[in-house]
Protein backbone atom coordinates (compact mmCIF):
# COMPACT_ATOMS: atom_id res chain seq x y z
CA UNK A 1 0.00 0.00 0.00
CA UNK A 2 1.78 3.20 -0.92
CA UNK A 3 2.46 5.80 1.87
CA UNK A 4 0.50 9.24 2.13
CA UNK A 5 1.60 12.31 4.05
CA UNK A 6 0.15 15.92 4.14
CA UNK A 7 2.50 18.46 2.88
CA UNK A 8 1.79 22.72 3.23
CA UNK A 9 3.44 25.92 1.87
CA UNK A 10 2.33 27.71 4.70
CA UNK A 11 5.78 29.16 4.98
CA UNK A 12 5.73 30.25 1.37
CA UNK A 13 2.33 31.73 2.49
CA UNK A 14 3.43 33.47 5.59
CA UNK A 15 5.85 35.13 3.46
CA UNK A 16 3.86 36.42 0.60
CA UNK A 17 1.52 38.14 3.63
CA UNK A 18 4.37 40.91 4.55
CA UNK A 19 6.47 38.23 5.72
CA UNK A 20 4.15 37.36 8.89
CA UNK A 21 6.15 35.39 11.44
CA UNK A 22 4.99 32.16 12.82
CA UNK A 23 4.10 33.93 16.05
CA UNK A 24 1.73 36.27 14.10
CA UNK A 25 0.35 33.64 12.74
CA UNK A 26 0.22 31.12 15.47
CA UNK A 27 -1.67 34.48 17.98
CA UNK A 28 -4.34 34.82 14.80
CA UNK A 29 -5.59 31.64 15.14
CA UNK A 30 -5.19 30.38 18.61
CA UNK A 31 -2.15 28.16 18.33
CA UNK A 32 1.65 28.85 19.42
CA UNK A 33 4.66 29.54 17.88
CA UNK A 34 6.07 25.66 17.96
CA UNK A 35 3.21 24.47 16.77
CA UNK A 36 3.09 26.30 13.79
CA UNK A 37 6.81 25.31 13.79
CA UNK A 38 5.85 21.72 13.76
CA UNK A 39 2.86 22.01 11.20
CA UNK A 40 5.53 23.98 8.64
CA UNK A 41 7.87 20.83 9.33
CA UNK A 42 5.45 17.99 8.64
CA UNK A 43 5.56 16.95 12.28
CA UNK A 44 2.25 17.94 13.17
CA UNK A 45 -1.22 17.37 11.15
CA UNK A 46 -3.89 20.46 12.69
CA UNK A 47 -7.28 19.47 12.95
CA UNK A 48 -9.68 20.60 10.21
CA UNK A 49 -10.77 23.34 11.96
CA UNK A 50 -7.59 24.99 12.38
CA UNK A 51 -6.65 24.14 8.53
CA UNK A 52 -9.89 26.10 7.91
CA UNK A 53 -9.22 28.82 10.05
CA UNK A 54 -5.37 28.96 7.69
CA UNK A 55 -7.18 28.32 5.04
CA UNK A 56 -9.89 31.86 6.04
CA UNK A 57 -7.17 33.90 7.16
CA UNK A 58 -5.18 33.51 4.05
CA UNK A 59 -8.33 33.56 1.43
CA UNK A 60 -7.36 30.07 0.49
CA UNK A 61 -8.97 27.22 -0.22
CA UNK A 62 -7.99 24.05 2.04
CA UNK A 63 -6.32 22.04 -0.79
CA UNK A 64 -3.75 25.36 -1.95
CA UNK A 65 -2.13 24.84 1.31
CA UNK A 66 -2.86 21.32 2.33
CA UNK A 67 -1.92 18.37 0.02
CA UNK A 68 -1.97 14.63 0.59
CA UNK A 69 0.80 13.02 -1.51
CA UNK A 70 2.03 9.49 -1.86
CA UNK A 71 5.70 9.14 -0.88
CA UNK B 1 11.29 24.22 22.67
CA UNK B 2 7.83 24.73 24.54
CA UNK B 3 7.64 25.02 28.33
CA UNK B 4 5.56 21.80 28.28
CA UNK B 5 8.11 19.67 26.61
CA UNK B 6 10.79 21.83 29.20
CA UNK B 7 8.72 20.81 31.40
CA UNK B 8 8.19 16.55 30.79
CA UNK B 9 11.83 16.63 30.25
CA UNK B 10 12.56 17.73 33.43
CA UNK B 11 10.10 15.85 34.91
CA UNK B 12 11.25 12.53 33.47
CA UNK B 13 14.69 13.00 34.25
CA UNK B 14 13.44 13.67 38.08
CA UNK B 15 11.54 10.65 37.54
CA UNK B 16 14.10 8.18 36.21
CA UNK B 17 16.82 9.33 38.41
CA UNK B 18 14.92 9.21 41.93
CA UNK B 19 12.86 6.32 41.55
CA UNK B 20 15.69 4.58 39.66
CA UNK B 21 17.94 4.96 42.62
CA UNK B 22 15.12 4.42 44.81
CA UNK B 23 14.54 0.89 43.34
CA UNK B 24 18.41 -0.09 43.12
CA UNK B 25 18.42 0.60 46.55
CA UNK B 26 15.75 -1.84 46.82
CA UNK B 27 17.09 -3.80 45.44
CA UNK B 28 20.67 -3.62 46.94
CA UNK B 29 19.36 -3.53 50.67
CA UNK B 30 16.96 -6.48 50.06
CA UNK B 31 14.89 -7.00 53.44
CA UNK B 32 14.98 -3.94 55.59
CA UNK B 33 13.26 -2.69 58.77
CA UNK B 34 10.24 -0.36 58.47
CA UNK B 35 12.24 2.77 59.61
CA UNK B 36 14.88 2.43 56.74
CA UNK B 37 11.96 1.95 54.31
CA UNK B 38 10.10 4.85 55.58
CA UNK B 39 13.50 6.55 55.19
CA UNK B 40 14.39 5.49 51.86
CA UNK B 41 10.82 6.62 50.57
CA UNK B 42 11.10 9.90 52.17
CA UNK B 43 14.19 10.92 50.65
CA UNK B 44 13.09 9.76 47.11
CA UNK B 45 9.97 12.00 47.73
CA UNK B 46 12.70 15.27 48.77
CA UNK B 47 14.93 14.17 46.36
CA UNK B 48 12.83 14.63 43.57
CA UNK B 49 11.28 17.84 45.11
CA UNK B 50 14.19 19.53 45.21
CA UNK B 51 15.15 18.55 41.69
CA UNK B 52 11.95 20.02 40.60
CA UNK B 53 12.50 23.06 43.12
CA UNK B 54 15.86 23.71 42.27
CA UNK B 55 14.80 23.77 38.19
CA UNK B 56 12.38 26.03 39.27
CA UNK B 57 14.06 28.43 41.28
CA UNK B 58 16.47 28.56 38.14
CA UNK B 59 13.63 29.67 36.21
CA UNK B 60 12.79 26.30 33.96
CA UNK B 61 9.64 26.92 34.75
CA UNK B 62 9.12 30.51 34.85
CA UNK B 63 7.21 30.95 31.01
CA UNK B 64 4.37 28.73 32.42
CA UNK B 65 2.40 30.81 33.78
CA UNK B 66 -0.13 32.28 31.81
CA UNK B 67 0.96 30.17 28.41
CA UNK B 68 -2.53 28.57 26.89
CA UNK B 69 -2.33 24.72 25.76
CA UNK B 70 -3.05 24.84 22.07
CA UNK B 71 -4.07 21.73 20.25
CA UNK B 72 -0.98 20.09 19.82
CA UNK B 73 -0.70 20.04 23.49
CA UNK B 74 -3.57 19.20 24.18
CA UNK B 75 -3.47 16.30 21.96
CA UNK B 76 0.06 14.66 22.87
CA UNK B 77 -1.22 15.02 26.46
CA UNK B 78 -4.27 12.93 25.81
CA UNK B 79 -2.31 10.40 24.22
CA UNK B 80 0.48 10.02 26.81
CA UNK B 81 -1.91 10.10 29.72
CA UNK B 82 -3.67 7.10 27.62
CA UNK B 83 -0.87 4.75 27.46
CA UNK B 84 0.09 5.67 31.12
CA UNK B 85 -3.63 4.70 32.54
CA UNK B 86 -3.08 1.58 30.45
CA UNK B 87 0.06 0.75 32.67
CA UNK B 88 -1.47 1.67 35.90
CA UNK B 89 -4.13 -0.19 35.49
CA UNK B 90 -2.43 -3.47 34.85
CA UNK B 91 -0.42 -2.39 38.28
CA UNK B 92 -3.82 -1.85 40.17
CA UNK B 93 -4.85 -5.66 38.68
CA UNK B 94 -1.00 -6.74 39.64
CA UNK B 95 -0.85 -4.83 42.74
CA UNK B 96 -4.58 -5.12 44.21
CA UNK B 97 -5.69 -8.78 43.05
CA UNK B 98 -2.65 -10.27 42.51
CA UNK B 99 -0.57 -10.06 45.21
CA UNK B 100 -2.51 -10.07 48.47
CA UNK B 101 -2.58 -14.08 47.45
CA UNK B 102 1.16 -14.14 47.51
CA UNK B 103 2.86 -10.45 49.19
CA UNK B 104 1.64 -8.05 51.00
CA UNK B 105 3.64 -5.46 53.33
CA UNK B 106 6.24 -3.67 51.99
CA UNK B 107 6.40 -5.71 48.83
CA UNK B 108 3.03 -5.03 47.94
CA UNK B 109 3.52 -0.94 48.68
CA UNK B 110 7.08 -0.93 46.21
CA UNK B 111 4.95 -2.65 43.66
CA UNK B 112 2.48 -0.09 43.56
CA UNK B 113 4.97 2.85 44.05
CA UNK B 114 6.66 0.60 41.08
CA UNK B 115 3.73 1.14 38.55
CA UNK B 116 3.04 4.49 39.72
CA UNK B 117 6.27 5.75 38.81
CA UNK B 118 6.48 3.72 35.90
CA UNK B 119 3.41 5.03 34.40
CA UNK B 120 4.90 8.74 35.36
CA UNK B 121 7.92 8.11 33.38
CA UNK B 122 6.22 6.59 30.62
CA UNK B 123 3.38 9.31 30.33
CA UNK B 124 6.79 12.11 30.33
CA UNK B 125 8.50 9.74 28.07
CA UNK B 126 5.62 9.69 25.23
CA UNK B 127 5.40 13.10 25.67
CA UNK B 128 9.04 14.47 25.01
CA UNK B 129 9.01 11.57 22.29
CA UNK B 130 5.82 12.72 20.16
CA UNK B 131 7.15 16.42 20.31
CA UNK B 132 10.03 15.32 19.04
CA UNK B 133 9.20 13.00 16.83
CA UNK B 134 5.90 14.85 15.87
CA UNK B 135 2.50 13.62 16.22
CA UNK B 136 -0.41 12.80 13.84
CA UNK B 137 -3.62 11.71 14.79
Amino acid sequence: MPEYRLVNNLKTLRFMANEMSQAELGERIGLTRQTIAAIEAGKYSPTLETAFKIATLFDKRLEDIFQWVCE
Amino acid sequence: MTVKEKFANIWLVTMVLTYGGYFAAIVLLGETDFMSQIWLFSATAFAQMIILGVSNAFGLFQKSKGLRSDERDRLIEQRATHIAYNILIFGFVVVGCLMPFSDTGWKQFQAGVFFIALSEIVRHGVIVHMYRQGWHA
